[in-house]
């Protein structure tokens, strides 16, 4: 379909994006992309969204609860209109090409219907099956039926299955086996005896006789043995028969609800139940048949010929096998439901019946006429037939033993089937011999091998391949044996079976009185003359479409044995339902042939899989439990029941060793529970297309699978656990409740061990984790915190604390907390089997801190080699607990979505990007963000999402609100001087309230206070109906306040807000009281008291009601334009962006070019392989540069090799100068100055001072060169430089240079000769000193030092290999793919010595100590070395030396170098204070400009509508600016793509007359807002506060400390929080209320 | 207790705790949601922040009959509003002196400090507050609501 804008132009770009992963960074991108005016889709892998970050305790550097700051997001994402989340959901396919795709969405079933379900989780309350919980990384179980976790959206349950359990799939009945099973282990037989009946009426009946074929097709038998199911099913009616009996009556619809289509109900089309339906024959089919259909309304009338109803069960299975009093009882069952049953009623023609008035006939005689062999002398006297014989038995048996057959000494039953083995058994309980001939091998016999052991035991003599030729009358026309013959085995015949043929010459005779045929039965059709028009077999069944069961004659329909031959009672009940289906339909006058439905897979457990579970722990081998059965002498006597059953402690253990293969049971106990009737089991996986422009992947990453890493033990030994695992034994909401105790046995570790790089850093992993160091820090100080007196060892090669902040935070780990850390990798870890413990081997370092604790062994001596000084140093220590830092792969699942999309992986799964444009993959208009295209944090995860949101509005730009959705509501009411009308909601929650306190009368006691005029309870004021009835009630009822009582205003205010806007009232005049979380939730077992203090939590509620007021909101006229501060990489691509996308910017630079910083970077190195080869733009032009221009790698000297790829940033960066200055939307301002910013968000006014112009502007007026721009945002990127300083005779010497310089030198010289020359006195330069971490870096990480050293070292090496390069360095933060470069140096040669910052290394000049200069003594200032390069005599005469203390050798090194290279930190530049004061946004301890939040607004500042990107914010690498100023621009457009912005709401006002202009609130508010405006005084005073609305943050810290109290908050004024006080007693809210008169 | 005579015998003591939108309504959700028990005759009033902490709202909820009041914000260093909850501090502090100069005394009111995911933490604070009040006996105003 073509899409149109709105100027009804053709335009194929469609205003939509998908953003696939649900984690922060995805949630992030969504809202971005939703606030700028595009339609996303959300696709979620899992349940619910959140991901990783929702799974974590807390989050460094600033320790904020994880779930606390990701929440708001999550409800954010979830409520907002524009974003559509598609949980349980994967990307399978797309085509199209940047600005329109058509992707293909799966989704996988939830069974759960998200828009009924209202997140009660009485479902998760009922259900039985428990697995290990996967939120809490299996340290906890969880049930089925789930949440993902307490605050997850969207907040609805979801039920996780496999699929069908093969037991269910097995049974024709569809018996829900592991059901049932479940409900056993929980001891619940009510409730499994009523999942039972819901496919079988017959479960005391088949839970003796059924031939299970569920046991067949049980899983366990893979392991040992089959569950014994027959028998727990048996089990089950034994306790529940056992209670007196209840009838069955009452919630018929439901049950019935759920066998037919129970989405469309049945109460609904069609008018079911108008209609009589005759059954004949009173068997488990046709009664069956008769309980389905007396459900469903019909009535029903059951004919039996017999004078008991039950047919085969009844007459034909033997007492011992089958007690009568379960048939009665469970046809008893079905009588009760209203089924009419006309016993000793033979039908003697079809047509009486229909005379009679039935509209529908169902045949379901069974098969009881016996099968005569067609021998000689078959008609003997004594010769009885299988069903006769036991029929009579049975009816005999009704009168107390009169009229029972009479049968001689001798018994012959011909047959081994099932009811041969009744007809032997019980003619052994009538007295007689009993000897059974079968024609085949025993082998052959249809017989239940049970069966055939019980006849045996009781002394049934089997006769294998013997059948009877004749029978042989004894004279007096009665037998008196039979005539037989032997068989051997013939041919197979159509069946298969081999063919029994008689041996000739073996006829011999058989003595005995009677014989007994048990060699089938048939249908008695007599009723059926030929003239009613139905069809009969040739084998005397009724012929009938086996999909329908009817019959030829339109209205009968035939099930049961009647049309198939004798089959199993299970077989029966099948039909029986299925017969009344097709009656139901065919009543209905619907379409017979039930439409085909997708079915869910059959669960197959491999092998394989059940010996991992073995291996969990979690499936011990383990036979069948055995039951009792009656002794031989006993029961030959009596027709007593042969099997006992199980007992309860039995059947326990039975149904525990179900493997519950399919996940959720299907017990339907969820089914029962949900009163909002959301459950759907029925529900399968669905493919949907969906149209986007762009994509954005955020798939994550998956934690390193730490059963790989067999040497650390995890999953072998129970005290190892991942830090992910740890994070949840941290969490206050985790299994633990936030106690750390280790999984062996629950006990408050003493000692940790956190062991690093798992998974990271090793043969497989090329690549840093990046985020490990600092997780482990921080989760090492968590663990302090918990329990003091744990001591926690990190075990690391060395600590990456990169980012801002992370240096002191490691810092403060050491310091404050007393966590060691020890520089050592841990090869193996070993647990002592008695404790448990861990021991763990490792070299421990001279001097180094950490490793001296109690209980190491191993001595320093000094001395020795430095080969036995290592073995001395080699300890063994024991820990309780063991957490490995697992590091970040991508998963199998993230490749194969690479695959599917065609975006190039690289070798572990990673993205691969663009050179400067580091989001682009390989396909035009997909992005990759986060730890998809390389290992890192949170914040840089957010970065990333938002720089993603802006590269993707590239693509979608012109579409641009074109696909978004705007919610209308009814102009507002003014309810101004209306008597308070108040109108209070209580809910239920399902039973979540409900069950424990009295809502009813809570909401009757809210009806009586005063201004309430309507209260009432509601099972779920949330559901959608609900939510309707609250807009109508409020309409009707004149309503002008509203008050909810139910749960979190956190995630529903804003729901049932929005109901009463629908009604026009503001949404200032609602309210809610949380009547769940603070009160039923937590006084479960105080019913009274948790009623009166619901009733009190509404009382308040109602009270602050009484006093609300409407929030005004005033509407904002946006500036469209950005000003950016700052003519670097990211001040140009930050303008870009946004100019590209339609938005006008001024940038100011200061200097007299653009480009910045960049200058300096000569060169970049990067590891090949880690860029797409392809990429076509397809005519699309994205972001920053063209992707082909400026990216032709150098491969000039790239050794074989290595994978090195240098290019030069130059060429790109004048590309974007040149992109920027031709830009039609930007006005560049060089040699200009960002004076002074007013207004707010969306409205400011900046004055730029421009360059002097020559002449004075005429008249004085203004001051010179400045003009004023109006922009709705702000982004300050202005930069950083490289520090200088005198640290380690910096400036003294033309050897001793910064990185930057030395960078210039590798650059310009090409072959090094002139300037080493120059400097060095020598032809070549052979040896390089580099020392890192110099000056500020000592205080904090400057984050590129080290790639840059790295960087630089193997440029030297590219020119001259073999030049010796000596880093010095403290620890190498070459994070994520950085590392490869750290490898690749160390490979060449490169030499790297550690060093501690109280054993600094020392520069001398021929013996003079250079270095006694520290940080902060301004002796020498910036000697600029050029001056010394003019006069270079004297420096060929001295020689440098540079002279460090190594560690691992414990000697000191002294090193001759031509060069000394020092990594002195970026450093905020010249003006960035005075900056910071004039836009009046915070800098950090080091200069850097601080973010609004450090995890999760790493671009915004805490004053909303200026924003942060590039150094100016901390050190960062090229594509890390680049993806910053990208993400800076895309929080500017959030802004700027809105034509009005509404301010106001929640803020505070200021009385002026009340102002004393004291300055209290200026200085008190954390934001800045509060002015003292001169214009604004009252009465005479000059000067009063002025807060402004569009600025006001609304938390009231100036209203409280306001003196004068001048201030008041809307919402919470004090009169409205007083109220709410007051109304905490009764008293207090009488009189509060009648203070407001009501 | 049970085996004091006096004041701490069956004695239920009725709390007001005052709590900010952010980190504390949201563990008082959270000891809700994971079903962590604490005693019932608690009321929660919120405010957007804890430096919205009024000392007449403390004062009120004593005149009004609470025998103990609580305050609870967001952990020191983590609140949404920069350091509000410092403020409400320092007025929790002054509002104590002047409940010890009353003879009401300081020990009725407490300050607390609680993450989101914090719910035991929260209840454990009620539950200590109500152990406090216990000890401490009836508010001797609460004759006047």
């Amino acid at each position: 379909m073509m899409d149109k804008d709105a100027g009804g132009r053709h335009d194929k770009t469609v205003g939509a994006a998908m953003v696939v992963g649900g984690g922060i960074a995805g949630i992030q991108a969504s809202l971005d992309l939703a606030e700028a005016g595009y339609k996303v889709y959300l696709v979620e892998n899992k349940s619910a969204i959140g991901g990783h970050m929702a799974q974590l305790d807390k989050t460094f550097p600033t320790n904020d609860c994880a779930m606390c700051i990701v929440s708001p997001k999550l409800v954010d994402c979830g409520r907002h209109r524009n974003i559509e989340l598609l949980t349980d959901s994967d990307v399978v396919g797309i085509q199209g090409e940047a600005g329109d795709f058509t992707v293909r969405v799966r989704t996988r079933p939830r069974y759960i219907d998200l828009d009924k379900c209202t997140g009660c989780g009485d479902c998760a309350e009922v259900c039985p099956v428990i697995i290990p919980g996967h939120f809490n990384e299996g340290l906890a179980v969880q049930r089925a039926a789930y949440k993902l976790y307490p605050q997850a959206v969207p907040s609805g349950y979801a039920i996780e299955k496999r699929g069908i359990a093969p037991c269910r799939d097995a049974c024709p009945a569809g018996q829900r086996a592991q059901g049932y099973i479940a409900l056993i282990r929980e001891g619940r037989y009510e409730d499994a005896l009523r999942v039972i009946k819901e496919d079988n009426p017959f479960p005391g009946i088949c839970g003796r006789i059924c031939n299970h074929r569920c046991e067949e097709a049980c899983n366990r038998g893979k392991l040992d043995e089959a569950i014994n199911i027959r028998a727990l099913k048996r089990f089950v009616t034994d306790q529940v028969y056992a209670q007196a009996r209840a009838p069955e009556t009452g919630d018929l619809t439901r049950i019935s609800r759920i066998n037919t289509d129970h989405r469309t109900g049945t109460d609904g089309a069609g008018e079911p139940g108008a209609g009589r339906v005759a059954v004949i024959g009173a068997g488990p089919c046709g009664l069956t048949a008769a309980q389905d259909l007396c459900k469903l309304g019909y009535g029903v009338t059951v004919f039996e010929a017999l004078p008991v109803a039950g047919g085969m069960l009844r007459v034909g299975v033997p007492e011992y096998r089958l007690p009568s009093w379960i048939v009665d009882r469970e046809v008893q069952d079905i009588v009760d439901l209203g089924v009419e049953l006309r016993l000793n009623t033979r039908v003697d023609n079809l047509d009486d019946v229909f005379a009679e008035g039935f509209e529908a006939v169902l045949v379901a005689v069974g098969a009881h006429e016996g099968v005569r062999l067609p021998i000689p002398g078959a008609d003997l006297e004594g010769v009885l037939l299988n069903t006769t014989f036991l029929r009579d038995v049975r009816l005999s048996q009704l009168q107390g033993g009169q009229d029972a057959p009479e049968l001689g000494t001798r018994v012959a039953v011909i047959g081994a089937g099932d009811v041969a083995m009744d007809v032997a058994r019980t003619a052994v309980r009538l007295g007689s011999e009993v000897h059974v001939y079968y024609r085949r091998t025993r082998e052959e016999a249809t017989a239940d091998e049970e069966e055939m052991r019980h006849a045996e035991e009781e002394g049934v003599v089997f006769h294998w391949q013997v059948t009877p030729e004749e029978i042989i009358g004894d004279g007096n026309g009665r037998m008196g044996g039979m005539r037989c013959v032997r068989t051997e085995q013939g041919l197979p015949d159509d069946t298969g079976r081999r063919r029994p043929v008689p041996i000739s010459g073996s006829e011999h005779f058989v003595p005995c009185d009677n014989v007994i045929f048990s060699v089938g039965q048939r249908a008695g059709l007599a009723f059926i003359p030929e003239s009613a028009g139905v069809g009969i077999t040739r084998e005397q069944t009724v012929a009938v479409n086996p999909n329908t069961l009817a019959a030829t004659r339109r209205g009968v329909f035939a099930a049961g044995d009647a049309t198939t031959g004798t089959a199993f009672v299970i077989e029966a009940v099948a039909s029986g339902h299925r017969a009344a289906e097709s009656i139901d339909r065919y009543l209905r006058g619907e379409e017979l042939e039930p439409p085909p439905e997708p079915r869910l897979p059959v669960v197959e457990l491999t092998r394989a899989e059940i010996e991992e579970r073995i291996a969990a722990g979690e499936v011990q081998v383990q036979n069948r439990v055995p039951m009792s059965e009656l002794a031989v002498d006993e029961r030959v006597s009596t027709f007593e029941e042969v099997v006992a059953g199980y007992d309860e402690s039995g059947a326990q253990a039975e149904a525990a060793r179900c493997l519950a293969c399919g996940v959720c049971s299907e017990c339907l106990s969820c089914v029962y529970t949900c009163q909002a009737d959301a459950v759907e089991h029925d529900m399968v996986e669905r493919v949907e297309e969906v149209q986007v422009g762009a994509v954005v992947l955020a798939p994550g990453y998956e934690v390193y699978q730490a059963e790989q890493a067999a040497e650390y033990g995890w999953g072998r030994y129970p005290n190892v656990v991942t830090a992910l695992q740890f994070e949840r034994l941290l969490s206050a909401s985790g299994p633990t409740l936030g106690h750390v105790q280790r999984p062996s046995d629950g006990q408050v570790p003493k000692k940790i061990a956190f062991l690093q790089c798992v998974g990271s850093r090793d043969q497989t992993h090329d690549y840093c984790s990046a985020v490990c160091c600092m997780y482990a820090t921080k989760e090492a100080i968590q663990a302090r915190e918990h329990e003091p007196e744990t001591e926690v060892h990190v075990f690391m090669m060395e600590m990456r604390a990169f980012s801002k902040g992370y240096e002191e935070y490691y810092r403060r780990a050491q310091e404050r907390y007393g966590v060691r850390y020890v520089r050592s990798r841990i090869s193996y870890v070993r647990e002592d089997p008695r404790t448990h413990n861990l021991v763990l081997r490792y070299v421990g370092e001279q001097g180094s801190k950490g490793a001296e604790g109690q209980g190491s062994r191993g001595a320093e001596e000094q001395g020795k080699s430095p080969i036995s000084n290592l073995q001395s140093l080699i300890r063994e220590e024991e820990f309780d607990l063991v957490v490995l830092s697992v590091g970040m792969e991508i998963s199998e699942g993230v490749r194969e979505l690479g695959r599917r999309l065609g975006v190039e992986l690289d070798e572990h799964g990673f993205c691969r990007t663009l050179p400067f444009q580091p989001l682009q993959t390989s396909r035009a208009g997909i992005f990759a963000v986060g730890p998809f295209r390389e290992p890192k944090d949170i914040p840089e995860s957010v970065v990333d999402a938002s720089g993603a949101a802006a590269a993707a509005g590239a693509v979608l730009a012109r579409a641009r609100w074109t696909r978004t959705e705007e919610v209308e509501y009814p102009p507002e009411r003014d309810v101004t001087g209306e008597e308070p009308r108040v109108g209070v909601f209580v809910c239920h929650c399902g039973s979540n309230i409900g069950g424990f306190l009295d809502v009813p009368s809570v909401a009757g006691y809210a009806s009586t206070l005063p201004g309430v005029v309507h209260a009432e309870d509601n099972l779920y004021t949330c559901s959608q109906d609900s939510i309707q009835h609250i807009t109508e009630q409020a309409l009707s009822l004149g309503l002008n306040r509203v008050v909810v009582a139910s749960c979190t205003p956190l995630t529903h205010e804003q729901l049932f807000q929005e109901a009463s806007r629908q009604a026009g009232l503001n949404p200032g005049m609602f309210q809610m009281a949380n009547i769940r979380n603070q009160c039923s939730w937590v006084h479960p077992d105080a019913w009274d008291a948790a009623t009166e203090k619901a009733r009190d939590l509404v009382r308040m509620a109602v009270a602050k009601a009484l006093r609300l007021e409407p929030l005004r909101k005033t509407e904002v006229l946006v500036e469209k334009a950005v000003l950016v501060v700052g003519g670097g990489v990211a001040g140009m691509t930050a303008a870009l962006t946004l100019a590209d996308q339609g938005f006008p910017v001024h940038l100011v630079e200061r200097e007299e070019r653009l480009g910045g910083n960049l200058w300096n970077v000569r060169m970049l190195a990067e590891w090949g392989g880690r860029e797409v080869s392809g990429f076509k733009v397809s005519g699309l032009r994205l972001g920053g540069a063209d992707a082909a221009g400026s990216d032709e790698p150098e491969t000039l000297n790239l050794k074989p090799e290595t994978r090195l790829v240098w290019r030069d940033p130059r060429a790109f960066n004048q590309q974007l100068v040149d992109q920027v200055e031709g830009h039609p939307r930007i006005t560049v301002h060089l040699r200009s100055e960002f004076l002074e910013s007013s207004g707010f968000a969306g409205n400011f006014t900046s004055q730029l001072r421009g360059p002097t112009p020559p002449q004075p502007p005429p008249g004085g007026g203004g001051e010179r060169g400045v003009i004023e721009v109006r922009h709705g945002a702000t982004i300050v990127a202005t930069g950083g430089v490289e520090y200088r300083g005198s640290e380690y005779g910096y400036g003294t010497d033309p050897r001793i240079l910064t990185q930057q310089e030395f960078e210039a030198l590798l650059a310009e010289t090409g072959n090094l000769q002139p300037a080493t020359i120059y400097r060095c006195g020598r032809r070549n330069l052979q040896s390089v000193v580099m020392i890192l971490c110099v000056g500020p870096a000592e205080r904090y990480c400057s984050r590129i030092c080290c790639t840059t050293a790295i960087k630089n070292a193997l440029a030297l090496k590219r020119l001259n290999p073999d030049a010796q390069v000596t880093v010095i360095y403290r620890d190498i933060r070459t994070y994520g793919f950085k590392e490869r470069l750290y490898q690749e140096a160390r490979r060449q040669g490169v030499v790297f010595v550690r060093y501690d910052f109280d054993r600094k290394p020392e520069v001398r000049v021929s013996g003079l100590n250079v270095s006694g200069s520290r940080l902060g003594e301004p002796e020498t200032l910036n000697l600029k070395p050029e001056t010394h390069l003019s006069s270079p005599k004297g420096f060929s005469e001295t020689q440098l030396e540079v002279a460090v203390w190594e560690p691992v050798l414990g000697e000191e090194l002294v090193l001759h170098p031509d060069l000394v290279v020092l990594s002195t930190p970026v450093v905020p530049p010249e003006g960035a204070g005075e900056l910071a004061t004039r836009l009046k946004v915070p800098r950090d301890l080091d200069g850097f400009f601080l973010e609004a939040h450090v995890k999760l607004r790493p671009v915004d500042f805490s004053s909303d509508g200026v924003f942060v990107a590039g150094m100016a914010h901390y050190p960062k690498f090229l594509d890390e600016a680049i993806v910053q100023a990208q993400a800076a621009a895309a929080r500017a457009m959030t802004i700027v793509s809105k034509d009005v912005l509404e301010v106001g709401g929640i803020v505070a006002q200021v009385d002026a007359e009340k102002c004393v202009a004291c300055l209290t609130c200026v200085r008190i508010c954390p934001y800045d807002v509060p002015q003292i405006r001169a214009d604004f005084g009252v009465g005479g005073i000059v000067g009063a506060a002025y807060i402004e609305s569009a600025q006001c943050h609304g938390c009231g810290i100036c209203v409280s400390e306001c003196p004068a109290r001048a201030i008041q908050l809307v919402r919470y004024r004090d009169e409205q929080v007083e109220a709410e006080i007051a109304a905490i007693t009764e008293t207090g809210a009488l009189l509060e209320m009648e203070v407001v008169g009501v | 207790m049970s085996e004091q005579e006096g004041p701490g015998n069956g004695f239920e003591p009725a709390i007001t705790v005052f709590m900010c939108i952010y980190c504390a309504y949201m563990a008082a959700d959270t000891a809700g949601a994971l079903r962590i028990k604490y005693p019932a005759n608690v009321k929660l009033v919120k405010l957007p922040c804890t430096g919205k902490t009024d000392m007449r709202y403390l004062l009120e909820a004593f005149e009004q009959g609470a025998d103990g009041v609580c305050v609870v914000g967001c952990p020191i260093g983590n609140c949404h509003h920069v350091d509000g909850n410092k403020r409400g501090l320092a007025r929790v502090k002054r509002t104590k002196q002047l409940l010890d100069e009353v003879g009401l005394g300081g020990d009725r009111l407490e300050m607390y400090f609680v993450s989101g995911g914090m719910g035991m933490t929260f209840a454990n604070a009620i539950q200590e507050m109500t152990e406090r009040l216990r000890q401490l006996g009836p508010n001797p105003l609460s004759w006047l609501s």
